[in-house]
């Protein structure tokens, strides 16, 4: 998941002063536009210089108080909360409708964590579960990494035009990045956005504005930029995929 | 004259960062209420530009919407990395748009941070300067005056190294030397 790989030089060593000057420097401020990039561009890589900085900015964070305060306008908060809100976000799960059953869900999470694999397996999980707790969902997907076929979210169709994707886990996403969930049905020209994802957070869905899931039906999660896909499909790499099943 | 936000602790600044991690609006409009003039008063320093400024701090609370959940709350510091974020908003404006050196700098500018450091050289202020910096008060007291005015320079109002030159009167080789040098003292002492 992280490819950090540079050690940290040990203290007192050249390596390890040139990287406090670096560091310094870029919270200090002085750096040039391309020698700040190119330090950001390092970050995600080099968890010593990383350090480095987060150690400076405590440092000298004191010093923000020596500027005095300026009362924003008061157009500035509506104009952020604007821009906060993607015209598809899913909305996030209602609390207080515990239709799904949280020992249940360990239970997901717990062959999930296993990298256990077999949505036969999940199905017939989710069959015994649901005997007991009606109304049973119509449709399920069990969504899957592409590579380990490991087992990420779950994809519930439990009422008319309401869809729900459960986490089994929590992925780590990258810093300015989103996962945004898409389906397609057999016959549609393209994905349909279903809105953007937090990792390891259920969400609900309306579909209502989209034809009847069918069987087979793709669903998939994918990394794109943060705020989502800039151009309405898929541009990143599948995170987890699947297709519904009838139950 | 200092705002005394540094020990207000009433505010939970983790706990509203993962709550925006969560997708809760509100807990967003929370840090703008607590911080947003302390945050438009650092980055108008560094962007010198109210309008500008105003820019920074809607692109940075966005900023720190879409980014809550890679804050590592583990490790606190909430407030810290808004600040940070705020910052590093405001110098990469200033920065990416290559502001000419000194030339267009609104006297303004140079005349806060002038008062700062004249605030900073007398000693009736000291127990107040203490209190709003702490350790870092007493290092920067330690360095040499014209070494700890480049630091401010750089800090509170995004100086490039030509622009700290020309306020200090210095050549730009020097002003680099000393930054360097003064940043080691710094960490030095605050071991």
């Amino acid at each position: 998941m992280s490819n950090d790989t540079s050690p940290e030089p040990p203290m007192g060593s050249g390596a390890y002063d040139d990287l406090q000057t670096q560091a310094g420097e870029y919270v200090l401020g002085t750096l040039e536009a391309a020698e700040r990039r190119a330090i950001e561009a390092r970050l995600p890589h080099e968890p010593a210089l990383r350090a480095a900085i987060e150690g400076w900015e405590q440092r000298l964070l004191p010093l923000t108080t020596l500027a005095n305060p300026v009362e924003p306008g008061a157009g500035l908060w509506p104009r952020i909360a604007a821009s906060i809100a993607p015209a598809r976000r899913a909305q996030p799960a209602a609390a207080g409708r515990h239709w799904w059953q949280w020992d249940s869900l360990a239970l997901w999470r717990g062959l999930a964590g296993g990298g256990f694999a077999a949505a036969a397996v999940l199905a017939a999980v989710l069959v015994v579960r649901e005997a007991a707790a009606p109304p049973a969902p119509r449709y399920f997907v069990v969504l899957a990494a592409p590579q380990s076929q490991a087992p990420g979210w779950l994809v519930q169709a439990q009422t008319e035009g309401r869809l729900r994707l459960v986490p089994l886990g929590i992925d780590a996403v990258p810093a300015e990045k989103s996962l945004q969930f898409w389906t397609k049905a057999d016959g549609w020209s393209a994905p349909v956005s279903l809105g953007l994802v937090k990792p390891g957070e259920a969400i609900e869905v309306p579909v209502d504005q989209l034809p009847p899931l069918q069987p087979n039906q793709l669903f998939e999660l994918t990394l794109e930029p943060a705020g989502g896909s800039p151009i309405g499909r898929p541009t990143g790499p599948i995170q987890f995929i699947g297709r519904a099943v009838k139950i | 004259m200092l705002p005394s936000t540094l020990n207000d602790d009433a505010f939970d600044h983790d706990a509203a960062l993962m709550a925006c991690a969560h997708g809760d609006r509100d807990a967003l409009r929370r840090i703008y209420e607590r911080e947003s003039r302390y945050l438009l008063g650092v980055a108008l320093r560094i962007v010198r530009d109210r309008a500008a400024a105003e820019d920074v701090l809607h692109d940075a609370f966005v900023s720190i919407w879409s980014r809550a959940s890679s804050f590592d709350a583990s490790r606190g510091a909430g407030r810290g990395w808004i600040y940070s974020v705020v910052r590093h908003a405001a110098l990469n404006r200033v920065r990416d748009s290559a502001r000419e050196t000194t030339l267009d700098e609104p006297a303004a500018a140079h005349h806060d941070t002038q008062a700062a450091l004249a605030a900073w050289n007398t000693s009736g202020d000291e127990l107040a300067r203490h209190a709003a910096l702490g350790r870092l008060g007493h290092c920067l007291d330690g360095l040499e005056p014209t070494r700890r005015s480049c630091l401010l320079y750089a800090y509170i109002d995004g100086c490039t190294h030509g622009e700290i030159a020309q306020r200090v009167q210095a050549p730009l080789g020097t002003v680099k030397a000393w930054i360097q040098r003064g940043l080691r003292a710094l960490r030095e002492c605050m071991q």
